[in-house]
């Protein structure tokens, strides 16, 4: 994948993120698309493309609630890492571990994330019993997607 | 130690310690401020409505008050707009008002009525000789209909319809060569023929050559027309011509009224009683309603303008 379409699929990714979240969240729960790419990316082509992408969403989504700027960078950063490392241990390449990987990865990122606030804004920030719960299998969803992408984006000239 | 396992380590050190930094700072504000900014130049919603409003609640106070003033300029901007398009169609009123009332005190002859139109074409290579109107023979405009403009509330004699079609209709004006009306002048009390010229003057030709012509003198219609009320004006003496001891009459130059071909609007009387739309004016108001003072018309201009071969 080279550099252009690397930047397309930051700037794609983060906007569609943003726009989703905006306009078209259903009782308030919108999949995390670059949590998924970021596990894609991970279980595909290794810990540190994958920290790569998962720091910039990470930003991209701080900017969207800067209330603690740098916390999803950082939480995008570990989840990269921690799924580029799991590959050597578990085959993620087909859909179904694909996919029990981005359901822990998102328990893990809603915890990290309260850590965090804990940390830094001196509360746990908990996003709700319905997003924790629901959220994992919504963003579930878009594992074909994410990898179907990643497969376009890879057969391309 | 495997070479990915060490650059993934090293990544991991340097991001992990990018984003604690980022953490660590006070970021909230200006990202917040950024953000705003960024939302308010690429989401339209932000220009309607309350959620709008409600979404910049949060961002420091110096943004809110550059966006909303923003805001409030796009709303001025759109009010301003609205505000100078009901000033056009307001002056549109007063001017429309304005005609009706000269309308008003043009003495139509009975069993006619007026009927505005708008010019819809002129004719570059005939810029003197005639222009189209929106109406036809559907709005009761039949052929050798007089046609009048309006200036500073007066009305005056533009021509006259040549040609009928079902929506439109075809204005011969008096400055077309082929043009003549019976006329008099105001002061001195003689009949004559306008003719046009072809060009943006008339001639009054047929004056009688005792008469004493003066420069200024004003040229109305006279009250032998078979196609014009009396009593319209037509223009004013620009020049008296000398005379031609070969000639038994006289003539003079004369400057329309007003310039047939700047004109937006013209009034057509049509036959009354026709199938369509109704009548503009009311009948024929009283002669004593006319604005202008009618000099005393001698049995022989009659008789001369009787004879006087006017039209095409």
């Amino acid at each position: 994948m080279n550099h252009l379409r690397g930047a397309f699929l930051l700037v794609a990714a983060a906007f569609v993120q943003w726009w989703w979240s905006t306009h078209f969240a259903f009782w308030g729960l919108s999949p995390q698309i670059p949590l998924v790419l970021t596990v894609a990316i991970a279980a595909r082509q290794g810990p540190a493309a994958a920290m790569g992408y998962g720091f910039v969403w990470g930003l991209c989504l701080d900017s969207l609630r800067p209330e603690l700027f740098g916390a999803n960078a950082l939480v995008f950063t570990l989840i990269g890492y921690g799924t580029g490392t799991v590959r050597k241990q578990i085959d993620l390449a087909d859909m179904l571990s694909q996919c029990v990987a981005v359901v822990m990865m998102t328990w893990g990122y809603f915890l990290m994330y309260g850590m965090l606030g804990l940390i830094f804004a001196k509360s746990f920030i908990w996003v709700g019993w319905a997003a924790f719960i629901c959220d994992p299998f919504y963003n579930c969803l878009l594992v074909p997607f994410g990898a179907g992408l990643w497969f376009w984006l890879r057969a391309r000239p | 130690m495997h070479r990915e396992t060490k650059v993934s380590n090293y990544v991991l050190a340097v991001f992990s310690a990018l984003s604690l930094i980022m953490l660590s700072l006070p970021l909230s504000a200006p990202v917040r401020a950024f953000k705003a900014c960024v939302v308010y130049l690429f989401d339209p919603l932000v220009y309607y409505g309350d959620k709008g409003v409600q979404r910049l609640a949060d961002m420091p106070p110096g943004v809110a008050r550059l966006l909303s003033a923003d805001m409030e300029n796009v709303r001025l901007q759109a009010e301003l707009r609205r505000t100078q398009w009901q000033k056009a169609e307001l002056e549109s009123l007063r001017n429309e008002n304005r005609r009706l009332s000269a309308a008003l005190g043009l003495t139509a002859p009975v069993g006619r009525s007026a009927i505005w139109a708008d010019v819809m074409e002129r004719d570059p290579l005939h810029w003197y000789s005639n222009i189209m109107v929106n109406v036809g023979s559907r709005q009761g405009v039949a052929l050798n209909a007089p046609v009048f403009g309006e200036k500073d509330g007066e009305i005056i004699v533009i021509g006259r319809v040549t040609e009928v079609r079902s929506d439109t209709s075809i204005v011969l004006l008096v400055t077309d060569e082929l043009s003549s009306i019976a006329v008099y002048l105001s002061s001195a009390g003689v009949d004559g023929l306008a003719q046009g010229q072809g060009g943006p003057r008339l001639r009054v030709n047929y004056l009688p050559s005792e008469a004493a012509l003066t420069k200024g003198d004003l040229i109305y219609t006279s009250q032998t027309s078979a196609t014009f009320p009396g009593d319209v004006l037509v223009g004013r003496v620009t020049a008296v011509n000398p005379s031609d001891p070969f000639l038994t009459f006289q003539s003079v130059e004369v400057q329309p009224a007003v310039n047939s071909t700047s004109l937006n609007n013209v009034m057509i009387l049509r036959p009354e009683g026709i199938a369509g739309e109704p009548a503009a004016l009311p009948p024929a108001a009283p002669a004593a309603a006319a604005p202008r003072k009618k000099p005393a018309v001698k049995t022989d201009e009659v008789a001369r303008s009787t004879t006087a071969p006017e039209g095409r």
